[in-house]
Formats: C-alpha cells, sequence, structure tokens
C-alpha cells in the first residue's frame, strides 16, 4: 500500500512540477494528442468536433492518434504506452472497463482539482468514473444491453424471463421465426455482459460491494443454468451464438430469423434502413426482463475520456474533454453514431430524441436499471476467468456449479494476489 | 589424432572462428540471452497490471502454481494429444503423397507446385481458408454435410469441444504433409530402382516390394520428419489462435496460446514466462529423445558419413510457416 | 513405368485436389459478391465483383501492412543471409574445432519454440522503446532466421566439389580470395534459395509480430488479417481478398522457383 501511495504522490507532485514549469507558456500548449476509437461514422464525428476544438483554440493543435479496433488490441496499446511514462496520447478514450486498472495503476489523473460537474451524468456511469472515491474520467457515451422484439409477432415485450422463454418456444414451434432469442455468446467480453445481465435478472452478482466474490452463490447459478438450458437442446437460443459477437447476433435478426435479440442500441439505426434490413418497422426495444426474485437490468458499457498522468499539459488536456462531454457534442454524436449521452438532462429534451429516432422512453427506463461491471484494477482478468468459466458451462463441458465454484475459486485468488 | 595442429590448419581454424563469429555472436545475443533471461524473470512476481506489488524474486512459486493450474495442466495434455494425433496422419498422407510424387512422370512440376502451395502459404491464411470452410453458416464442408444428412442442421464445429478440434487438424495436416512428402521424395529417391526390378522379376508382390525394400530405405528421412513434425507441433499457436482462440471454453487451447495468453492478456510477466520455460522444456526433451533415435539410426543407415548434424537442414521448414 | 494401374492415377487426383481445393474455394469466394458468399453455392464462380479488394486497399489501407511485411522480410534476409553465408562457408568448407558442436548448437537455436523468448525480448524491446518499429521486429526476427539459414547454408557448402578451391588455393589465391571468387559464384544458387526461404519465413510469421506491434501502423501482413475482426463483425469478403493478396507473393516465388525450393528443403536429408 505504501508503495502504491507514494507513487501517487509522486505522481501528484510530477504534475504539480509540470504545471507550473508549463504555465503561461504557449509553445508548449500548442500541441495536445488525442486516442480512441476511429472506425466508421465515429470517425466522423470525432474529426469534426476536434476540428472545432481547434478553430476555438487557435493557439492549439489537436491530433488524432490511430488505435486498433479490436478492444484488447487498444487496451495493449495504452498499457504500453502508459507502463512507458509516455507523455501522448494526452485524452485516451477509455472503456469503462479499464479506468479503475487505469487509476490504480497512477497512469491516469485524478480530475477533482479541475472543477468537473458530474451531478448531470447518470449515476451508474459516474460510479465507473470513480476509483477510491475520487473522480477520475468523465462518461462520454453509455452503452446499455436491450432486448429487440418484433412487433409483428406479438403485441407486448415478455415481462419475465419464462415469458421470454416461452415466447421465443413459441415462435420457433409456429415456425414463425427459425431462431428464439439471439445473444452474443462467443468467448469474450460480451459474453459477459449478457451473463452480467441474467445476474441481475436472478438477483445475483459478481462481486458485492465490498468486492467479495459472489459469482457461485445460489442466485448466480439459477441464472447459468438458464442460459445453458437455452442454449443446449430444444433451447430457445441457438448454439451456434457460442461462436458469435454482436454483428453475427444483428445479422441473424436483421435477416427476420430470430424473434428476440440481445443487442446494444447501435444496432436500432441499422435494423431500421429498409434496403438492408427485413425487420424495419416491425421493431421495438425493452428492458431485458427479470426472474420472479431479480430485477430487470441491462450490463452498462461505453466510454469514458481521461487524462494522461504524464500529460505535458493537462488543464489543456481537461479543456478538451470537457469540450468533447459538453451537451452539444453528446448530441451531435448520438445523431451521427448512434451513442447514448451519459447526461440524464439531455433525455428531457426533445433534441434527443430527433438526433437518435430510439423510443427514448424506453430507453431512459433500461439506463436507469443498468448495473456496471465491476469497478476493479484486475477486472480484466477477473472477466477472463468467468469467460472461460462460463463459455465451459455453456458448451457443455462442465455443470454450471463446478464452473461457478472453480471460477470464484479462480478470482478469490486473483484478488488475493493482486493485494486488493 | 594425438599430433598438434600444423600452422596452416591453425591459421584455416583461425579464419574459421573469424567468420563464425558474427553470426554465432547474434545468434548467442538474440536466443540464448533471451532464454535465460526468460528462465530469470520465470522466478519472479512479475505482474505489469499490479505495478505497485514491484517485481519480488519468488523462486519456483510460479511453477509451482504452474504444478497446481488445471487449465496448465490441460493445455499441456492438450498439446501432447494434439501431437500424437496430428503426426502420424501426417507421416502416412506424406508418404503417400511421397509415392505419387515419386511415381508421376509427366506433370510432375504440376505436382511439386500443388505440395509446395499449402507449405508455404502463412498459416494464419491456412487457418482463415479453414475456418471459412467449415464455417457454421457459410462453410461449404458443413453445409455439403448438412445436405448429406450427415450433421444436424443447427451443428456448428467450433461449439464442440472435441469437433472444434477437426478443423485444426484438417489445416495441420494439409498445411505439412507436402513438407513431410518432400523429405521422403528425397529418401525415396535414394532407392536405386533396380533393386525394385529385381524383386518385382523374383515375383513379390507390390506391398511385399513396399514393405521390404522401400520402407526401410525411406526409414531415416522418416524419421526425420517425424522428429520435426512432432518438435512443431508441440509448439502449435497461430492455427489455434486464428481458428478457435482455443475454445469453446479453453477445450482447443495448447501451451502455447496459453502462455501467450498469461504474457500478452494478462501481462502477468513472471507467470508467462514460468510458462513458457515449460514449452521450451517440453520441446527440447523431445528434441534429445529425437537425436537420439536419430544417432542411433544414422549409424545403421549412414556409417561413412564424416561429421555433423545428422539430420538435414530442414529444421526450419517446419517450423513456423 | 508405363503400366500404371487405374487406382494410383485416381489416388493422385484426389491427393491433387485435396492440396489445391482449399486455395481455389478461397480465390473464387473472394471475388464473390458479400451478399452471395453465405448461401450455397456452384464451385465454379456465377457473379464476380471487386468490391472486396476495393474496400481492402481503399477502406482497410491494405498497402500499410503489405509495406510493414516487406521491409521486415526484406531487412531480416539482408542481414541474415550474409552472416550466415560467412559462418557457413567455416562450418561447411574449414577444418576447425567444436565445429559439430556448433552446428548442434545452431540446430538446437533453431528450434526454440518462439513463444519461449517472447517475455525478455518485450521487456528488452519496451525498455530501448523499439516496440512497434521496423528494427523492433527485425532483431526478434533474426532470433529464427539467421540459425536456420546458417543450417541451410552448411548444407549447400558441403555439396560443392572441392577441386575448383583447391587449384584457385594452389594458384596462391588466399582462402578469402578463393572465397569470394570461386567458392561464392558456385554457392549463389544455395545463396538464393536460402534467401528465398528466409523471405517466406518472415513474410508468414506471427506470433512475433502480433507480440511486438502495437497498432496499425506497424502490423504485418498475417497480425492485419487476423484483427480485421474488429469490435463487432468477421468481414469475410475482405478477410478473404486478404488472403489472397497475402498468398499472391508466396505463389509466385513458388512457381519461379519450386525446384530451388525443393532443393533447400531437402539438401541435407539425401545426404549428399
Amino acid at each position: 500500500m505504501s508503495v502504491r501511495r507514494g507513487s501517487r504522490l509522486f505522481t501528484l507532485a510530477l504534475v504539480a512540477a509540470c504545471a507550473s514549469a508549463c504555465g503561461g507558456r504557449v509553445d508548449h500548449a500548442s500541441r495536445l494528442s488525442f486516442s480512441g476509437s476511429a472506425l466508421g461514422p465515429e470517425a466522423e464525428v470525432l474529426r469534426g468536433q476536434l476540428a472545432r476544438f481547434d478553430e476555438a483554440h487557435p493557439d492549439v493543435r489537436v491530433e488524432l492518434r490511430v488505435t486498433p479496433d479490436a478492444a484488447d488490441q487498444r487496451h495493449q496499446l495504452y498499457v504500453q504506452w502508459l507502463t512507458g511514462r509516455a507523455s501522448e496520447p494526452d485524452v485516451l478514450q477509455l472503456d469503462v472497463i479499464w479506468t479503475a486498472e487505469f487509476a490504480a495503476a497512477g497512469w491516469i489523473l485524478p480530475l477533482e482539482a479541475f472543477g468537473p460537474d458530474v451531478e448531470d451524468f447518470f449515476t451508474a456511469a459516474a460510479e465507473a468514473a470513480r476509483w477510491e472515491g475520487r473522480l477520475v474520467a468523465i462518461p462520454w457515451f453509455v452503452d446499455v444491453g436491450l432486448l429487440y422484439w418484433r412487433t409483428d409477432l406479438m403485441d407486448a415485450a415478455p415481462r419475465s424471463l419464462a415469458a421470454l422463454r416461452e415466447a421465443a418456444r413459441g415462435s420457433i414451434e409456429a415456425g414463425a421465426t427459425r431462431l428464439g432469442l439471439v445473444w452474443q455468446g462467443a468467448r469474450y467480453e460480451g459474453l459477459i455482459t449478457v451473463f452480467l445481465e441474467h445476474l441481475a435478472a436472478f438477483g445475483g452478482g459478481i462481486l458485492d460491494a465490498e468486492g467479495r466474490v459472489i459469482v457461485d452463490e445460489p442466485p448466480a447459478l439459477r441464472a447459468l443454468t438458464f442460459m445453458r438450458d437455452a442454449v443446449s437442446g430444444g433451447g430457445f437460443v441457438p448454439s451456434s451464438a457460442l461462436t458469435w459477437q454482436e454483428e453475427q447476433v444483428r445479422f441473424a435478426f436483421q435477416n427476420g430469423d430470430a424473434a428476440f435479440m440481445r443487442n446494444w442500441p447501435y444496432a436500432w439505426t441499422l435494423l431500421q434502413d429498409a434496403a438492408r434490413s427485413r425487420v424495419a418497422g416491425r421493431v421495438s426495444v425493452a428492458p431485458l426482463p427479470a426472474a420472479d426474485d431479480g430485477r430487470p437490468a441491462a450490463a452498462l458499457g461505453g466510454a469514458q475520456l481521461a487524462v494522461n498522468a504524464h500529460s505535458a499539459n493537462p488543464s489543456l488536456a481537461w479543456e478538451l474533454v470537457a469540450f468533447l462531454t459538453a451537451p452539444e457534442q453528446m448530441l451531435e454524436r448520438a445523431r451521427l453514431a448512434g451513442q447514448l449521452p451519459p447526461r440524464r438532462s439531455l433525455y428531457e429534451t426533445r433534441a434527443l430524441e430527433e438526433a437518435l429516432p430510439i423510443p427514448i422512453a424506453q430507453v431512459r427506463e433500461v439506463i436507469d436499471v443498468a448495473v456496471p461491471r465491476p469497478v476493479t484494477p484486475v477486472y480484466s482478468e477477473l472477466s477472463e476467468i468467468l469467460q472461460v468459466r462460463v463459455h465451459r458451462a455453456l458448451t457443455g463441458q462442465q455443470a454450471p456449479e463446478a464452473a461457478l465454484r472453480d471460477a470464484a475459486r479462480e478470482m478469490r485468488e486473483l484478488l488475493a494476489r493482486s493485494g486488493l | 589424432m594425438p599430433d598438434p595442429m600444423t600452422r596452416p590448419a591453425r591459421a584455416e581454424a583461425r579464419l574459421g572462428w573469424l567468420l563464425v563469429s558474427p553470426a554465432l555472436g547474434l545468434i548467442l545475443l538474440v536466443s540464448l540471452g533471451p532464454i535465460l533471461a526468460t528462465t530469470w524473470e520465470a522466478l519472479h512476481g512479475h505482474d505489469l497490471r499490479l505495478p505497485w506489488l514491484g517485481r519480488p524474486f519468488i523462486g519456483l512459486a510460479n511453477f509451482v502454481e504452474a504444478a497446481g493450474d488445471p487449465r496448465f495442466l490441460a493445455a499441456l495434455a492438450r498439446t501432447v494429444a494434439f501431437a500424437a494425433v496430428s503426426v502420424p496422419i501426417e507421416l502416412a498422407l506424406g508418404l503417400a503423397l511421397a509415392l505419387v510424387m515419386h511415381a508421376t512422370v509427366r506433370g510432375r512440376a504440376l505436382v511439386r507446385v500443388a505440395a509446395l502451395l499449402p507449405w508455404a502459404i502463412p498459416t494464419v491464411v491456412a487457418a482463415l481458408i479453414w475456418r471459412f470452410i467449415f464455417d457454421a453458416q457459410a462453410g461449404i464442408l458443413t453445409a455439403s454435410l448438412r445436405d448429406l444428412g450427415a450433421i444436424d442442421a443447427a451443428f456448428d464445429w467450433l461449439v464442440h469441444p472435441v469437433a472444434a478440434w477437426v478443423p485444426i487438424i484438417g489445416a495441420d495436416v494439409w498445411k505439412t504433409t507436402p513438407f513431410v512428402a518432400i523429405l521422403l521424395l528425397a529418401g525415396l529417391q535414394t532407392i536405386d530402382p533396380a533393386l525394385d526390378e529385381a524383386a518385382r522379376i523374383d515375383g513379390a508382390g507390390a506391398v511385399r516390394r513396399f514393405a521390404t525394400i522401400t520402407l526401410p530405405l525411406v526409414g531415416p528421412a522418416l524419421v526425420v520428419a517425424a522428429a520435426f513434425r512432432t518438435l512443431d507441433a508441440l509448439r502449435l499457436f497461430d492455427l489455434a489462435y486464428v481458428l478457435t482462440g482455443g475454445g469453446p471454453g479453453t477445450a482447443t487451447e495448447p501451451l502455447s496460446l496459453y502462455a501467450f495468453i498469461a504474457l500478452m492478456q494478462r501481462l502477468r510477466f513472471g507467470y508467462g514466462s514460468a510458462l513458457s520455460v515449460t514449452v521450451f522444456l517440453l520441446t527440447f526433451a523431445c528434441a534429445l529423445i529425437w537425436v537420439r533415435a536419430l544417432g542411433r539410426l544414422d549409424r545403421y543407415a549412414a556409417p561413412n558419413e564424416d561429421s555433423g548434424p545428422v539430420a538435414g537442414p530442414h529444421s526450419g521448414p517446419s517450423k513456423g510457416i | 513405368m508405363t503400366r500404371r494401374p487405374i487406382g494410383a492415377i485416381v489416388a493422385a487426383a484426389a491427393l491433387l485436389a485435396a492440396l489445391l481445393f482449399p486455395i481455389y474455394w478461397m480465390a473464387v469466394s473472394s471475388v464473390t459478391p458479400e451478399s452471395r458468399l453465405f448461401e450455397a453455392r456452384p464451385l465454379v464462380p456465377v457473379s464476380v465483383t471487386a468490391d472486396h479488394y476495393r474496400a481492402l486497399f481503399d477502406e482497410r489501407s491494405f498497402l500499410i501492412p503489405i509495406r510493414n511485411s516487406l521491409v521486415v522480410a526484406g531487412s531480416t534476409t539482408l542481414v541474415a543471409v550474409p552472416l550466415a553465408t560467412l559462418c557457413a562457408y567455416a562450418l561447411g568448407r574449414l577444418r576447425m574445432r567444436g565445429k559439430g558442436a556448433l552446428l548442434a548448437l545452431v540446430l538446437a537455436v533453431s528450434m526454440f519454440p518462439q513463444i519461449s523468448i517472447v517475455p525478455p525480448l518485450y521487456l528488452i524491446l519496451r525498455e530501448v522503446r523499439l516496440l512497434d518499429t521496423y528494427p523492433g521486429l527485425v532483431l526478434p526476427y533474426l532470433t529464427f532466421s539467421t540459425p536456420l539459414a546458417v543450417w541451410l547454408l552448411t548444407g549447400f557448402f558441403r555439396q560443392l566439389p572441392r577441386d575448383l578451391e583447391e587449384a584457385a588455393r594452389l594458384d596462391g589465391a588466399s582462402r578469402l580470395r578463393a572465397l569470394y571468387d570461386v567458392v561464392l559464384p558456385l554457392a549463389a544458387p544455395g545463396v538464393a534459395t536460402t534467401a528465398i526461404l528466409i523471405f517466406l519465413y518472415c513474410w508468414n510469421e506471427f506470433l512475433f509480430a502480433l507480440s511486438f506491434t502495437l497498432g496499425p501502423d506497424r502490423y504485418t501482413v498475417p497480425v492485419a488479417i487476423t484483427l480485421f475482426r474488429g469490435r463487432y463483425q468477421v468481414p469475410w469478403g475482405q478477410v478473404l481478398a486478404a488472403t489472397v493478396v497475402a498468398t499472391a507473393p508466396v505463389v509466385l516465388l513458388v512457381l519461379a522457383f519450386q525446384r530451388r525450393i525443393v532443393a533447400g528443403l531437402t539438401a541435407g536429408a539425401s545426404k549428399g
């Protein structure tokens, strides 16, 4: 612990020294670099907004650093930069699940000094941006798991998991669709979001509020058993889904093959494109339903912006963060990239509804019940343990009970080893 | 020869060392150095994701952890099993291909090119091709089997813990059989056709001639091929990474892939190094066994060979590509 | 040799088909429109499109990984082969003690599992800021290409007849002069073959490139293709087009140098 505190003090001292050294010197302030996802429409929004920031700050030039598309590749790149104490990029786009890791390692700056205002943000999103009580990032956009359902096959979304199961089976038996429900079940982070939603639906979780492992408790066992039964013979989720990521799931639903789909909000706009989608105009969204003893829940995903602890100009970097997370920029992002803003106030305006044609009221309902993934510096490893065990259970290599028992044991060992 | 070297001989040896030293220095620097460094790293607790823990010396703790890590033990068993299954298939098919190549008179170049292509293309590409052929939705093989009724409509190779090995082994066999065949072909070409002809005149059947003439003469080449294929199979990485990612669960995860995950995804450099060292030791032990086997064979097969390596310079071709 | 049973011909044809079909199918699929890629289709192409290739170069900037692979494979070959030639000449043609041990060492090193040297190489390259650079890949590539080249070339040098070199020596040429004037020209085909093989290995290498590059700017071809699978999808059309592009140089080399390559692979197996 003392090493950690020491390194944090050192970081602060370094920042202070740098701030005083750089204060008032314009030439040092003239370059800022940003790195994040720059794929398709996201890239267009980002370039436009960075250009506007440049215009507003004539003595500043913001550079966009290209990073890999795949999340774990980008993670590796960031780790490489930050362990090497690189001062660039100044501003980083972080997946919500990385924030605790980067903060604990002292790679990103606590932000209170800049006087951020996070009152307006959804509680779950703001919580995911904190580490040990300190705000270390600003939520940029939120992703939540939604249940997409076919309005031409039923009148209302199922209100319980049992009803969802019956409706999905009914659709297959009636020959209305080839598949019942589809979700992303490949062995990767996406599987954990689905598992987390089932956990919440049965009243369970991965870690409790004190950070203890509870993934081997009865609610979790019921959740995993439900998922296993769903994909095994006579179930209502195709076993191929265990190799699918989001896009394969969307293709299956978009082709009209499935009655239900669990996916992120990005799919909405694509599904409504009649030129490519066979279900355009016949889709709605709802929260994923709960079992009797749980609550409807959605996995909270999305991205946050953070400032590199070794940035040569933290205050300017903060200005860029503040600019990108301002309401106008978020609205534009919603309009062009289909990504939901984490600011509550925007959901009370018509502007968001105009920007994003998704049924806002339902989405708002889902965000309110969204559950974050465990906020811990070793999240990636925890998740990898769970991915393997859950996938083993779903592919019939291990009984759910044994899988969860092993996962819990490995997770406890990890937490003990990491000194947390 | 106890007598001291003559002057020209000494000069020759000096020149020899001079010429050898740059390459040798490089090899020592970039290969032997790192392997020692890996071993040293394996004796430390070093987790890049937990920088506050530092890098303490922990002795053999990483190896002890590995010995109790079911995922490691399973990966070890799986890696050995993969070698035990794929290498015999490759040797058998390689021998068949070599006999075909040997018997071909017209279209020799075509056969040679056909054999060289799978061997020469990147393993990653081979993995992607086979993944595409076995794809549950679009794969031509899956679709054909489905049409024949051999598999269920919902069948997906990559979801089944045993079936997921089929595309991996298929790709490996497809890609490395030609290499085996080329090695064996060289062995076949040393066989005197007159010997075969004489046996034929004596009334020996094709099977008998194969068993009594071809097989013994091609034996050393077969052992060489088996050695290189085994060593290569034990470091299986590319195919598993690209084709299945080690899934479902970890059902197709070989040792190298688990070590890679420990290193580059979990960033546990101490533990990952320990796993890497075990891959090294496994390969090394296997190499020793083969070298002994070859040495024994060599004494019978080529008593007048002057010195140097028992095998031919085909170590590399078996690796990587 | 005229009496060949029909069975052997059928077997030969089947083997040929098994060897070539996957490559053929890859090429055909890479020009098939995305919409038809996932449905049953005949073995011969019906509709042909260059869309995937266009997307590959326009949207994916696939020229960057091609450039990276060429630079890395080319530089490695240029460093490894000359060094190895000198070394192999000594090992193949000079009398010196410890030759057997040296060759055994070279063979042993060339069989190192790559993963076993990834951790220190990663840490060292990170320390000297060479991760994600060309030298940061060439250096690891030398670990397998140098011993491999030494091994291959030693085989070639052994096979060369001794008389010409001896004659040059009798004429008063020094060893180095004889090497330069007589042996090297004779060994040129072997050196070229070795260079081709080394280039192929580097072009195909995956694990080091995956471990020591960090972003699209430095990905080599195999890494770039594998990581096409972005956040959400497998764009099969583009992946297949990329595999064809990655295979093309290999096919050209094989077509041009098939005899040489076979000779290279078997130079020592037949024991001179």
